[in-house]
């Protein structure tokens, strides 16, 4: 199971789908549901995967973003070089002399500018914004602009890897780690008679804002739903006591917009399973779809699950596969138990 | 053309300084047929002798090195984490996030704090060394100890790519001046030459120091890449070369100055070559030339380098065109030096 699970998440990190534009991403995930699920998408290019009993009065929903951070091209300059800004919570610390993929006409590689400091004249503990830095993509102005446009995406170019023990390592893992848990789930739950309507929505826009589940969840109106996303694994600067941890199961969310009911029924039913689980307490904001999908409509009881991810918005994501089979499994069974 | 291929699996070889045994195993591979005799000296520098069509009039060294900047693992923590220290010059600022391979094949990314925890300073900050780690996904140091050990080689992934009229790839400073080296063994030479392929460049130029001790030659011409920095935000006064002028010949940089009619003459077998050629315009950085021109009794010393950009980043990008020039250049440069007809040293 490892293995294909791996190959599985690889295949859904490899695809490209930053913010607004996931249709690489969205086409691949709807391939790896197929054999389980009805598969749709919408306006704002949201995938949904439905199975179960479509006539029952309960209606879960299950949404894991399907977009990635990455940055997008504003311009290109008299020398060929690309200006950038990012797409989504781009970390510019990992920006400089990075290898990147230019979705342009066709597929570029470059690689974002970086000089050592005696040429810039800046200094080597300063990190310039996001917005001044170049890419590279060692072509003139002229070939340049036949080729990018302004609105064009970037994503680093790195490959996914399996690290040791059952980690892994990605630049998508936030969020295609949980899409994949999604498309565990989904094959589970093939294998029952579900006597609920299940809806699983790869969701657009979730880390410029979350308006594809804003509108995925009005479509698909549910009696409750179960947000999926990465959330903080324990690594230097990130103390234990605010976070998860890789390999130490998902992370059950506690919050003001997360139903007390669910969060508490996602427990037992790990405490069943024999699954190790965090309860992850947040006083405020989870910062994931939850609080979208809660206020959808007339309102939706939802829960969140989290997978512990190290390297958050970086091109070096880390996370354990078992959490990831953990947490499908988890999901499987709160599903198959509801009525 | 073949010696991109040869680029291609030169760049994509692991070699930090002192480690470039990888890279030292594919060149005796491309120069056994070609060499007529091979030396490896003490330090691991490959010394080959290769015959032109006439004995040379002088002993001409020709050199590049082979290893590049990388990292060294110096501990592992008891969370399995790995620290380590830079081998070469490496701006810290493109360490973060990166993914690297440690060892024999194991691989890692160098981890950070995510951005939504950083204070608000923090994000417009570069992370000191002593605060960057790389991460192999060990759950503890008993089972990073199984797979690493303090001393191991650090290199970041390879990413090659000559689709275009760029060449983007790791390591380019060094392993494309052995590209060079193989080019010209492979066109054959009018005049017998050595051809020197040098370790720790990167550290101390310990490599080349030896290997001319050892060859002991009258002339010399060092291949590598210089930094290239036409890039935005630089002025056109502080670029010191620009990609696809051609290759670069120096008068003067940290460690040389450079031999002046050699100079001069860079710049007239680039004509007869028919390549364009570029003077290095500023005198920062340094190469083999520095522990080269002092051996002995000294030796008249010629550089040619490739514009690289981002040189000691995971990715370099040089003109495809440079270093097909590069090669025809440095050839002409070598034949010119040799029926150079009045030697300084006769004037004296």
């Amino acid at each position: 199971m490892d293995e294909k699970l791996r190959e599985m998440v690889f295949r859904l990190c490899m695809a490209d789908g930053t913010s607004g534009d996931e249709t690489g991403a969205r086409e691949t995930a709807a391939r790896e549901f197929a054999p389980y699920a009805e598969t749709s998408s919408d306006t704002l290019g949201n995938l949904t995967a439905e199975m179960g009993d479509m006539g029952s009065k309960t209606h879960i929903l299950v949404d894991a973003h399907l977009d990635q951070i990455g940055l997008i091209v504003t311009g290109i300059d008299k020398s060929g070089f690309i200006n950038v800004d990012g797409c989504g919570g781009m970390d510019r610390r990992v920006l400089p002399g990075s290898a990147v993929a230019v979705y342009g006409k066709e597929k570029l590689y470059g690689v974002v500018c970086c000089m050592p400091p005696h040429f810039t004249g800046s200094k080597e503990d300063e990190v310039q914004e996001t917005g001044r830095m170049t890419v590279d993509i060692g072509c003139t102005c002229e070939e340049a602009k036949r080729l990018v446009k302004p609105g064009d995406r970037i994503l680093f170019r790195t490959e996914p890897k399996a690290l040791l023990g059952g980690r892994i390592s990605a630049p998508a893992l936030d969020n295609r780690s949980s899409v994949a848990a999604l498309v565990r789930c989904a094959q589970i739950l093939s294998e029952k008679r579900l006597s609920c309507h299940v809806t699983f929505l790869c969701s657009t826009r979730e880390e410029v804002g979350g308006q594809g589940a804003v509108t995925g969840a009005y479509i698909a109106n549910p009696t409750a739903a179960i947000a999926v996303d990465v959330g903080f694994a324990s690594q230097p600067g990130v103390r234990p006591e605010q976070c998860g941890k890789l390999g130490g199961g998902p992370m059950i969310g506690f919050a003001p917009a997360l139903n007390r009911a669910m969060s508490e029924k996602l427990v037992s039913v790990a405490e069943k399973l024999g699954i190790p689980y965090r309860r992850d307490v947040m006083g405020g904001d989870t910062g994931t779809n939850s609080e979208n999908i809660s206020a959808s409509r007339a309102g939706v009881p939802t829960g969140l699950v989290s997978i512990p991810e190290r390297n958050m918005h970086t091109p070096a994501e880390i996370v354990d596969l078992q959490d990831v089979e953990n947490t499908a499994q988890l999901i499987a069974e709160y599903i198959a138990e509801a009525e | 053309m073949a010696e991109l291929e040869l680029l291609k699996k030169l760049s994509e070889a692991r070699g930090i300084s002192g480690r470039e045994d990888e890279v030292r195993e594919i060149i005796l591979n491309e120069i056994r047929p070609l060499a007529d005799k091979i030396e490896i000296t003490p330090l691991g520098n490959i010394i080959a002798l290769k015959k032109g069509k006439e004995r040379a009039p002088k002993k001409l060294m020709i050199s590049a090195h082979m290893d590049e900047a990388g990292l060294m693992v110096t501990h592992i923590t008891d969370e399995g984490f790995l620290n380590f220290v830079p081998v070469g010059g490496i701006d810290r600022r493109v360490l973060p996030g990166k993914s690297v391979t440690v060892g024999e094949n194991i691989r890692g990314v160098i981890g950070l704090k995510p951005i939504h925890l950083l204070k608000k300073d923090e994000m417009a900050k570069s992370i000191p060394l002593s605060e960057l780690y790389i991460d192999i996904g060990a759950a503890s140091r008993e089972e990073a100890e199984k797979a690493v050990k303090p001393g191991d080689e650090v290199t970041f992934d390879s990413v090659f790519d000559a689709s275009g009229k760029a060449i983007k790839g790791r390591a380019l400073d060094g392993r494309a001046g052995c590209a060079i080296l193989i080019g010209m063994m492979r066109h054959g030479l009018k005049y017998d030459a050595v051809f020197a392929f040098t370790v720790q460049e990167e550290t101390s130029l310990c490599g080349s120091e030896t290997a001319a001790y050892e060859v002991h030659p009258a002339a010399a011409i060092v291949v590598d890449a210089t930094a290239a920095a036409d890039v935005p935000g630089v002025g056109s006064g502080k670029q010191a070369c620009r990609l696809g002028e051609g290759p670069v010949v120096p008068f003067m940089d940290k460690r040389t100055i450079y031999d002046h009619a050699y100079y001069d003459m860079a710049f007239r077998a680039a004509e007869k070559a028919g390549v364009k050629c570029q003077a290095k315009q500023d005198i920062e950085g340094g190469n083999d030339a520095g522990a080269i021109h002092v051996s002995r009794e000294g030796v008249r010393t010629a550089a040619v380098s490739l514009p690289c950009r981002y040189l000691h980043s995971a990715v370099g990008v040089i003109s495809r065109e440079d270093f097909s020039a590069a090669i025809k250049l440095t050839a002409g440069l070598a034949e010119m030096i040799e029926e150079e007809r009045s030697d300084r040293h006769t004037l004296c």
